[in-house]
């Protein structure tokens, strides 16, 4: 869950129009642990699978505008395992989910009370990671609550945790969420801390616990800040992730951080643990992740269709020319 | 003279009789009305007739709503919003349940300008602890306008919030960029756990070579 709350240093930028080079790392495959795709485009998807990305995870999140009733949920986190993981599959990109009752709106406590007596319907559907996104927003009473209980149902369900850490206070919020990982007992190691920064990722690290990076412009990490985050810190339970939402943000940031990794000099062993291979190891104790689905989804036929609903429309072609200024 | 005359002349002035005439005769359907018609159709029915030009205050006027409504500024609100305040104080309070149900029910269904006007209303409406949660609630929200409707010129959260959501609304006005040289009590209620986070906030930032509010360093214990 991000949002892009820094209006002006965003506009302020001189708007520039290149060609994005990604030949450094062609033949890559990267894995994103954290893209709210039903926020996305066809386009996103186009791209991310181009560039190599051949499997995300989508935590459940806040939307932007509050949900009033139960029932908005419950759709929400059937599109998370249905009609999103579908169109997911139509680009090539094997779609997981982690479900939870974000923060925000944990605030709302009679519905959130609501809210978890149908998280357990779906916390074992198939290609469901983990719990999150969960954790502290604003630090109220409400939050914190219902994180703990969260972390009660991932440990008796066995499932990895994604712990959202808050925008505003982080260290202390961080601090606080993985004490209450702890007091929950939970494994830290069943744990993946997110949207870190060079303020907390020492800590997270020393307490056993996995450090999760979102390269978002302006408001968390950019990705030359992550390249001596990983010189410093090394690749052990390391990852980065686009966190890319409704907000302005990247779905190809971990393609990005791999290409500006390797001019650093990165290895490209190195490279690999953080783009692709750490968020498998954790996300995997889940029992739900097998990379062979990486390639089964590859082979794309887009005229499938969910539900009798297909993504073409009117006898559209499966792919569009990008680089033509004709639009047929 | 009465706050809602006051504003009703400001109204009147403003956007002509013709606006301020059919305002006038909604509030009287609306302070008789048992259930909520009358309160929803007008309340979203007000810009088509108030238009959402800029307020101009004299300064007489300016003075008149700062006795009344210490804090509260209204001079470059758009008219729509004014009047939607000025709908919502003919709302009759003489039945708490009533009352929280009536304009609970705007908020529900409130389109941005809508809740704008709603969380403007926040200093006139009536049993003021019955608001605690929506104005934290609209705290969280990421549509700016909704967020300057709560924090500039507006003495509610000063008066009535509890320090952890007064802090969340401070620090999510640095987060945003808002002018804080506007927020009510803005230094009046700093205080220590504020005072914590941001040292931190300022770590933070000069750790990810960004810049640093000045008006951060008001709220920083030395």
């Amino acid at each position: 869950m991000c949002c892009n709350e820094n209006f002006e240093e965003r506009n302020r930028g001189e708007k520039i129009e290149t060609t994005l080079d990604l030949s450094d790392i062609s033949g890559m495959r990267f894995f994103d642990p954290h893209v709210h795709m039903t926020s996305r485009t066809t386009d996103d998807y186009e791209a991310m699978a181009d560039a190599g990305i051949v499997a995300l995870i989508e935590p459940a999140f806040w939307l932007g505008q509050p949900r009033t009733g139960l029932a908005s949920f419950t759709d929400y986190y059937s599109s998370l395992i249905g009609w999103e993981r579908f169109r997911s599959s139509q680009f090539g990109i094997k779609h997981y989910c982690t479900i939870g009752l974000n923060s925000r709106e944990a605030n709302n406590e009679p519905l959130a009370e609501q809210v978890m007596e149908i998280l357990p319907n779906f916390i074992f559907k198939e290609g469901v990671v983990g719990i999150g996104e969960i954790g502290f927003d604003d630090q109220t009473a409400a939050e914190e609550k219902y994180f703990r209980l969260q972390l009660d149902l991932a440990k008796e369900a066995g499932l990895p945790v994604q712990i959202h850490t808050p925008h505003r206070d982080k260290k202390k919020g961080t601090q606080r969420s993985m004490d209450i990982a702890i007091e929950q007992g939970l494994d830290p190691y069943s744990v993946i801390v997110d949207h870190n920064n060079e303020e907390t990722v020492k800590e997270v690290l020393d307490r056993g616990f996995w450090a999760a990076f979102t390269i978002y412009p302006f408001t968390k990490m950019g990705n030359e800040r992550m390249v001596e985050v990983v010189k410093q810190y090394g690749t052990e339970r390391i990852m980065v992730n686009s966190a890319a939402d409704w907000g302005i943000s990247d779905p190809l940031a971990i393609p990005k951080t791999a290409a500006l990794m390797k001019k650093s000099g990165v290895s490209l062993a190195d490279i690999e643990l953080v783009t692709y291979r750490n968020a498998i190891t954790a996300f995997g104790q889940s029992g739900q992740i097998n990379e062979k689905d990486f390639d089964a989804v590859k082979h794309i036929d887009q005229s499938l269709k969910f539900e009798s609903n297909s993504v073409l429309r009117g006898g559209q072609q499966p792919r569009i020319d990008k680089n033509s200024i004709i639009i047929s | 003279m009465m706050l809602t005359t006051v504003i009703a002349q400001i109204i009147r002035r403003n956007t002509g009789d013709e606006a301020m005439d059919w305002l006038e005769q909604k509030a009287a359907l609306i302070r008789t009305e048992e259930r909520s018609l009358q309160l929803n159709l007008a309340f979203a029915h007000t810009p088509r007739y108030t238009e959402k030009k800029n307020l101009q205050l004299e300064p007489q006027e300016v003075q008149q709503l700062a006795d009344q409504l210490p804090g509260v500024a209204a001079d470059g609100w758009t008219a729509d919003r004014l009047a939607r305040v000025w709908l919502l104080m003919q709302v009759p309070a003489e039945n708490k349940d009533a009352y929280l149900k009536k304009i609970d029910g705007l908020f529900a269904a409130a389109e941005m300008n809508e809740q704008v006007a709603l969380y403007s209303a926040l200093p006139v409406f009536s049993f003021p602890e019955a608001w605690l949660h929506r104005c934290t609630e609209g705290i969280r929200s990421n549509i700016g306008t909704v967020l300057e409707a709560i924090m500039y010129h507006n003495p509610y959260p000063a008066g009535h919030l509890p320090e952890p959501a007064w802090n969340q609304l401070v620090l999510k006005a640095f987060f945003t960029e808002k002018d804080v040289t506007r927020i009510i009590g803005f230094e009046e209620r700093a205080n220590h756990q504020l005072s914590e986070t941001l040292k931190d906030y300022v770590q933070e930032r000069t750790a990810a070579h960004r810049t640093i509010h000045p008006e951060i360093h008001k709220l920083i214990e030395q």
